[in-house]
C-alpha cells in the first residue's frame, strides 16, 4: 500500500515536470519575437535562382493580437503601398488606386515565397491552437493546428530554442501535412529594450523551388498606437506615423 | 604564363570573395540610412507608350471622326507621360502635389497638356482626424472596373480601372472612431465641392457650393459605405457600398446608387433632341475569387440606370450614318457636326449603355516566372452582344520597371456599342519607370 502512495505521489510530483503548458509556451515565443504592439523596419529580399534579387523596405506597426499594418517604403515603384490587418481582413492601399482594396492572406502582394500572412504576421497565438509539444535536444517542437479555415496555413510545426524559446525554424503545412514553406529564424539580436530575437528569417518552398525570400528586421521597439491607425481611412496617412 | 595564372588566381578568389561578401552582405545587411524619414519626398514615374489601332472603316464612330480624311488601315500613335509626385511634411501638416504631363503624336500631329492631378495641404491633428483642403481624387465606391456611388470622381476607364485620375478642389475631413465588438470601425467623411466658372467647372452646373458625405463602418467584418452628394450642381444622388471577404481566397463588394431627378438627353433617329427625367438607379454587384493556383478571376456585373437603351443607341448610330451619307451625297457635315455635339460626354461615354459584364482572368507567375503575370480581360455589353476581349502580359521583376503589352480586341453587330467603334484592334507596348 506504502509503495502504492509513494508511487502516486511522485507520479504527482513528476508530471507538473514533464507536461508542458504549449499554450503559455506559444505565448512566450510570441512575446518573445516582438512586444505585443511595436512598430519595426523590415526589408523583403526575393532571390531568383539565377541569383537576380527584387527588395522591399517596409515600416509596420502592430496593435494588439489582431492589429498590423504596413507601409511600402521602396522601391519607388512600391512606394506608398500599405496593407492593413484586422483579424481576417485584409486591405491593400495603392494610392494610384485611391481605396484600399480586400485582398486575402494567401495572396502576395510582393510575389516570391512570402504571402500576405507572412508579411502581415499576428502572434501565433492568436491563430492556432497547441495540439501537442515534443522535446528534441536542446529544442522544443509545436504542433500547431489553425483554430478557423481562415488562417492561411492549417497547421504549423514551430522548432523552439529551449532556452531562448525563440522560433529557430517553422513549416508550414497544409491540412493533409503537405509542405507548403520552411521558414529559418537566424541571425538573433539585441534590438534594445529587452529584446533580444531572430533578426533574419529565411523562407523557401517545394511550391518555387530555387527560390527563397529573406526578411530582414530592423529598429523593432515597444510604441502603443490608437485603435484608429489600423482602420481604412487611416491607410493613406500610415506615413505621418514614422 | 606563372605570373599570368596568379594573377587569374587572385582576380577569381577576389571576384568569388565579392560575390560571397557582397551576397552576405545584401543578405543580412539592413542600411539603417535606407530608412530615415525625410520632410519631402519627390518622385514620380515616366511612361512610354506606342499603340497600333486597326481601323473599322464601315463603324459609325470612324465615319464620325475621319469623315473627311483617310488616313489608311491603320493608325500609330506614340504617347509619354510623365507623372512628377511631391510632398512637404511639417508638423500636423503635409503639403502633397501630382501633376500629369501627356504628350501624344499622332495623325493629327503633336499634343502636349499638364494638369495638376491633386495638389491639397493636409492637416493631422490626431490619428482620428485628418482635414483636406485643395485638389484631390477621392475615389469612393468598391467596383474595380465601375464605381456607380463615386459620386465627385471622374469616372474611370474599365479598360484601364489603375489609371490615376485627375481631382477636384475640395475641402474634406477624416474623423475615425474605433470600437470593440461586431462594430469595429465608424469614419465620417464630410466633403465641400465649389463650382464655379473657374473652379470645378466640369463637375456640374456652376454657382452652386455642393456637399457630400460617406459614412464607413466595418461591421461583422464588412466594409459598408453610406453616400450622399447634394447641392445643386447635380441633382441629389445616394449610394452604398459593401465588400467582404468569405473565405481566404473569395471577396464580394456591391453598389448601388440612387439618382433623383436623373436627365437624360438623347436623340433620334433624324437628330431630333429629347430630354427625360426619371430616377436613375445603377447598381454593381462582383467578386474576387483566387484559386490554389493563384488565377485571380475578377467577375462584376455592372447596371447603368442613366445608360441608353439598345434603341437609343441605335437611333445615334443610324443618325451618324446619315449625316455621314448626307456629306458624301452633299459635302455638308452639319448633320455630322450635330452628332459630334451629342457625343461629348453623354453617347461618348466609356460605357453609355444599361448592363455590362467584367471579367478578368490573371494567372500569377506561370510556369515559376517571378513577377510575371499574363492576364485577358473581357468586358460585355449584355444589351447588344458586344464585347471588347484584352489579352496582356505583364513584367515587373525589373526594380522600378513595368512591362506590360496588351492587346484589346472588339467585336459586334452593326449598330452596337462595340461592333460601332473606330478601332477594330489595338495593339500598345506600356513601358514605365517608377523613380
Amino acid at each position: 500500500m506504502l509503495k502504492i502512495i509513494i508511487a502516486f505521489l511522485s507520479l504527482l510530483i513528476a508530471l507538473p515536470v514533464y507536461a508542458i503548458d504549449g499554450t503559455a509556451l506559444l505565448k512566450q515565443v510570441d512575446r518573445n519575437l516582438s512586444p505585443e504592439s511595436y512598430e519595426s523596419y523590415r526589408k523583403l529580399i526575393n532571390i531568383e535562382p539565377n541569383g537576380r534579387k527584387k527588395e522591399y523596405t517596409l515600416f509596420t506597426v502592430k496593435k494588439g493580437v489582431d492589429k498590423v499594418a504596413s507601409l511600402f517604403l521602396a522601391p519607388a515603384s512600391e512606394k506608398g503601398r500599405s496593407t492593413l490587418r484586422l483579424g481576417d481582413n485584409m486591405w491593400l492601399y495603392i494610392p494610384n488606386v485611391g481605396k484600399p482594396i480586400r485582398i486575402t492572406s494567401i495572396q502576395s502582394v510582393v510575389g516570391g515565397v512570402f504571402n500576405n500572412a507572412d508579411i502581415l504576421q499576428l502572434d501565433y497565438a492568436a491563430e492556432y491552437n497547441v495540439e501537442k509539444v515534443e522535446e528534441k535536444g536542446g529544442e522544443y517542437l509545436l504542433y500547431l493546428k489553425a483554430k478557423t479555415k481562415t488562417v492561411a496555413y492549417d497547421r504549423l510545426k514551430i522548432w523552439a530554442d529551449k532556452g531562448k524559446k525563440l522560433p529557430t525554424k517553422i513549416e508550414c503545412l497544409t491540412e493533409a501535412n503537405m509542405l507548403i514553406k520552411t521558414l529559418y529564424f537566424k541571425d538573433v539580436k539585441d534590438f534594445g529594450g529587452g529584446l533580444v530575437r531572430p533578426s533574419v528569417i529565411e523562407t523557401d518552398s517545394p511550391l518555387y523551388k530555387g527560390y527563397k525570400s529573406v526578411m530582414i528586421f530592423a529598429k523593432v521597439k515597444a510604441r502603443d498606437f490608437k485603435d484608429e491607425v489600423f482602420t481604412l481611412t487611416f491607410m493613406p496617412n500610415l506615413e505621418s506615423l514614422r | 604564363m606563372k605570373q599570368l595564372h596568379g594573377s587569374l588566381t587572385l582576380a577569381f578568389l577576389f571576384f568569388a570573395f565579392g560575390i560571397a561578401s557582397s551576397s552576405f552582405a545584401e543578405e543580412h545587411t539592413f542600411d539603417i540610412s535606407e530608412i530615415e524619414k525625410k520632410p519631402y519626398h519627390i518622385g514620380g514615374n515616366l511612361e512610354l507608350k506606342p499603340v497600333l489601332f486597326g481601323l473599322d472603316k464601315n463603324a459609325s464612330l470612324y465615319k464620325l471622326k475621319f469623315y473627311n480624311r483617310d488616313e489608311g488601315n491603320t493608325l500609330e500613335e506614340y504617347d509619354a507621360k510623365l507623372q512628377l509626385e511631391g510632398s512637404l511634411e511639417k508638423g500636423i501638416a503635409k503639403l502633397s502635389v501630382k501633376t500629369n504631363t501627356d504628350y501624344k503624336k499622332s495623325y493629327l500631329g503633336e499634343d502636349q497638356q499638364t494638369a495638376v492631378y491633386e495638389g491639397f495641404l493636409s492637416i493631422k491633428p490626431s490619428s482620428s482626424l485628418s482635414i483636406d483642403i485643395g485638389k484631390k481624387a477621392l475615389k469612393w465606391g468598391k467596383g474595380y472596373a465601375w464605381n456607380p456611388a463615386a459620386f465627385i470622381d471622374r469616372p474611370k476607364d474599365p479598360d484601364d480601372p489603375e489609371l490615376s485620375l485627375e481631382g477636384f478642389l475640395v475641402a474634406s475631413a477624416d474623423y475615425i472612431k474605433s470600437f470593440q465588438g461586431p462594430l469595429k470601425t465608424v469614419s465620417f467623411t464630410p466633403v465641400l465641392i465649389p463650382v464655379y466658372n473657374h473652379v470645378n467647372n466640369t463637375f456640374g452646373d456652376i454657382d452652386k457650393l455642393n456637399f457630400a458625405g460617406k459614412l464607413y463602418f466595418l461591421f461583422y467584418d464588412t466594409d459598408i459605405d453610406l453616400i450622399v452628394l447634394t447641392g445643386g450642381s447635380k441633382t441629389t444622388r445616394y449610394g452604398v457600398d459593401f465588400s467582404r471577404n468569405i473565405t481566404t481566397n473569395l471577396e464580394i463588394h456591391g453598389e448601388f446608387a440612387f439618382i433623383n431627378d436623373y436627365k437624360k438627353k438623347f436623340i433620334d433617329s433624324n437628330g431630333t433632341n429629347f430630354e427625360k427625367e426619371y430616377d436613375a438607379k445603377s447598381y454593381l454587384i462582383g467578386m474576387r475569387y483566387l484559386t490554389e493556383k493563384d488565377t485571380t478571376y475578377i467577375i462584376e456585373y455592372y447596371r447603368d440606370g442613366s445608360g441608353f437603351t439598345s434603341g437609343e443607341m441605335k437611333d445615334y448610330f443610324s443618325f451618324i450614318n446619315k449625316g455621314y451619307d448626307s456629306y458624301i451625297s452633299t459635302g455638308s457635315s452639319t448633320l455630322l457636326k450635330n452628332a459630334s455635339n451629342v457625343t461629348e460626354g453623354n453617347y461618348g461615354k466609356i460605357n453609355p449603355m444599361r448592363d455590362y459584364i467584367y471579367l478578368r482572368v490573371s494567372q500569377k507567375e506561370p510556369f515559376d516566372i517571378l513577377y510575371f503575370t499574363p492576364s485577358v480581360t473581357l468586358i460585355t455589353n449584355i444589351n447588344d452582344k458586344s464585347f471588347s476581349f484584352s489579352p496582356e502580359l505583364l513584367y515587373t521583376g525589373i526594380t522600378n520597371l513595368e512591362l506590360r503589352l496588351k492587346t484589346a480586341f472588339v467585336s459586334g453587330e452593326r449598330l452596337s456599342e462595340y461592333g460601332e467603334k473606330q478601332n477594330d484592334y489595338r495593339a500598345e507596348l506600356r513601358v514605365k519607370y517608377y523613380f
